[in-house]
């Protein structure tokens, strides 16, 4: 170990304290005798002190203490020792006497206890610098309670009432809260996919019922490639600008990739498809109705013109029904792109969408 | 109480020794040694030393104090010994008389007779080759 500094012992002595302490790195595990250590050190550098010496170094001061401690020990030993060859547990003034005389061996023949006596009517007095508390403390330990305390009777008969209780068994016992479900990303996306489209075939469905309806009214009218109209988010159909115009230049092609979300708004949708889905009625919907089946549309009559804006992936919208009705083309749609930032909002949409469908009876609840 | 009772040989000076040690016994109540009494009593803890008698614990401690003052004692001799042989010049001397510091290689010296040997690193180095010869060390 490198020296270290100096612990200055002059005056002050609660300044070596403070130094004793500070030295200790952080990080080191403390060791259970550390206090008995530092309250050594504080003691043998209050005694260099009275020697004489002005400081002490740091190194020095630590290899003090250890021998010090090792002294102390070494004295209860030697002491007891000689107790137990008297045939006596408790050590008395004579077996220290003879300890005294063993450790003192090396240094010739000494007086017995004389020297200390000698010892101790020389020095003045220089009591210990700080209180010291009892130590080691000993830490208060609750014991479990008996049956009997805990009021309660044994489970069986061979446990007598005066042992610690049983644990209670919320503590060993795990009964699971709900089930559980295991999930399996993969099926989950390929589950999301599928509501996706029957979403967009609902969707689908209702622009072709719609155009028909448009058709029907305004056979004069095709529509042909183009843009979308818009239609307030917040309001549900009954709300729509009523125009005379319908321009509903929608072409079978425009259809949202993914389902649309319209100002964040997913209930709107379902509002706008709720009057439409009521006239259907139960049947109505089918999952192959893009394929060319011919669908039974009630004449709608008196329907106000709608306006539709499908804010979506932008880069979708023009992909041609085609593919679409390819439906292994829907696949690279779907999960591709923007999936994570609307994940959430889609997935709450879809469903809905789906309770809507299978459920047309609760839509007024909405 | 046993402890003061005497032995079975009774020369004189046997009670008077005893009776020096009954009598220091009684005023060690009045002293407090430097080595407080519950490190005391924990280390003799430790190796199987009960009494429930604090004046033995004091008796511990105060040996235990002379033991320290022992070396401390010869651990300052060294050191002053080892001052007066540096050769210095006199304004240096002046001031460093008044720094005594114990050192460990004063400390080794003092507990050499006593039996402890106490070795102490001199100096570090940096790795095995530090301070050999260039042309021998491999680097």
């Amino acid at each position: 170990m490198a020296t270290r500094e100096e612990a200055k012992i002059n005056g002050a002595r609660t300044e070596t304290l403070i130094t004793i302490s500070n030295n200790t790195t952080a990080g080191i595990r403390g060791s259970p005798d550390d206090f008995g250590r530092a309250t050594a050190k504080l003691a043998v550098a209050q005694l260099c002190e009275a020697t004489g010496f002005h400081s002490v170094k740091d190194s020095a001061l630590e290899s003090f203490a250890d021998i010090v401690i090792r002294y102390l020990i070494d004295f209860g030993k030697t002491a007891e020792f000689h107790a137990n060859l008297a045939g006596r547990s408790q050590c008395n003034v004579f077996d220290i006497t003879r300890a005294w005389e063993d450790l003192e061996a090396p240094r010739g023949f000494s007086n017995g206890m004389r020297e200390i006596m000698n010892y101790a009517e020389s020095m003045p007095e220089t009591p210990f610098a700080q209180p010291i508390p009892n130590f080691p403390v000993i830490r208060e330990r609750r014991n479990i309670p008996s049956f009997v305390q805990m009021g309660e009777t044994p489970p069986s008969k061979h446990i007598p009432p005066w042992l610690p209780a049983l644990p209670d068994p919320h503590t060993y016992i795990h009964t699971p809260v709900w089930d559980e479900r295991v999930s399996d990303p993969r099926e989950d996306k390929i589950e999301q996919a599928r509501q996706r489209r029957k979403a967009e075939r609902s969707l689908l469905s209702l622009q072709k019922r719609l155009l028909l309806c448009n058709n029907n009214r305004n056979p004069n009218r095709n529509g042909s490639t183009g843009t979308t109209t818009t239609i307030p988010s917040n309001s549900a159909i009954g709300d729509v600008n009523e125009d005379a115009d319908v321009n509903m230049n929608v072409s079978p092609v425009v259809l949202p990739a993914k389902l649309s979300v319209i100002d964040g708004d997913r209930v709107s949708v379902l509002e706008a498809f709720a009057p439409a889905i009521e006239m259907l009625g139960n049947g109505g919907l089918c999952d192959e109705g893009f394929e060319g089946e011919k669908m039974v549309l009630p004449a709608v009559t008196e329907r106000p013109t709608v306006h539709f804006k499908f804010r979506t992936g932008k880069k979708f919208i023009r992909e041609s029904l085609d593919d679409r009705n390819r439906k292994k083309a829907l696949h690279a749609i779907l999960l591709v792109g923007r999936e994570d930032e609307r994940d959430d909002k889609k997935r709450r949409a879809e469903y809905i969408l789906r309770q809507s469908m299978e459920n047309p009876q609760e839509l007024t609840l909405l | 109480m046993n402890q003061n009772q005497p032995q079975s040989s009774s020369s004189e000076g046997r009670t008077d020794d005893d009776s020096a040690l009954s009598d220091f016994l009684a005023s060690l109540i009045d002293y407090t040694p430097t080595i407080p009494d519950e490190l005391v009593e924990h280390y003799l803890a430790k190796s199987g030393f009960q009494c429930p008698d604090v004046r033995l614990t004091r008796l511990v401690a105060v040996a235990t104090q002379k033991f320290v003052a022992e070396i401390a004692g010869d651990a300052l001799q060294h050191s002053k010994a080892r001052q007066a042989s540096i050769p210095k010049d006199k304004r240096d001397r002046q001031q460093k008389d008044k720094r005594l510091v114990l050192t460990m290689e004063d400390l080794s010296k003092a507990l050499r007779e006593y039996g402890v040997n106490l070795r102490h690193q001199e100096y570090f180095a940096d790795s095995p080759s530090t301070g050999m010869d260039p042309a021998t060390r491999d680097e």
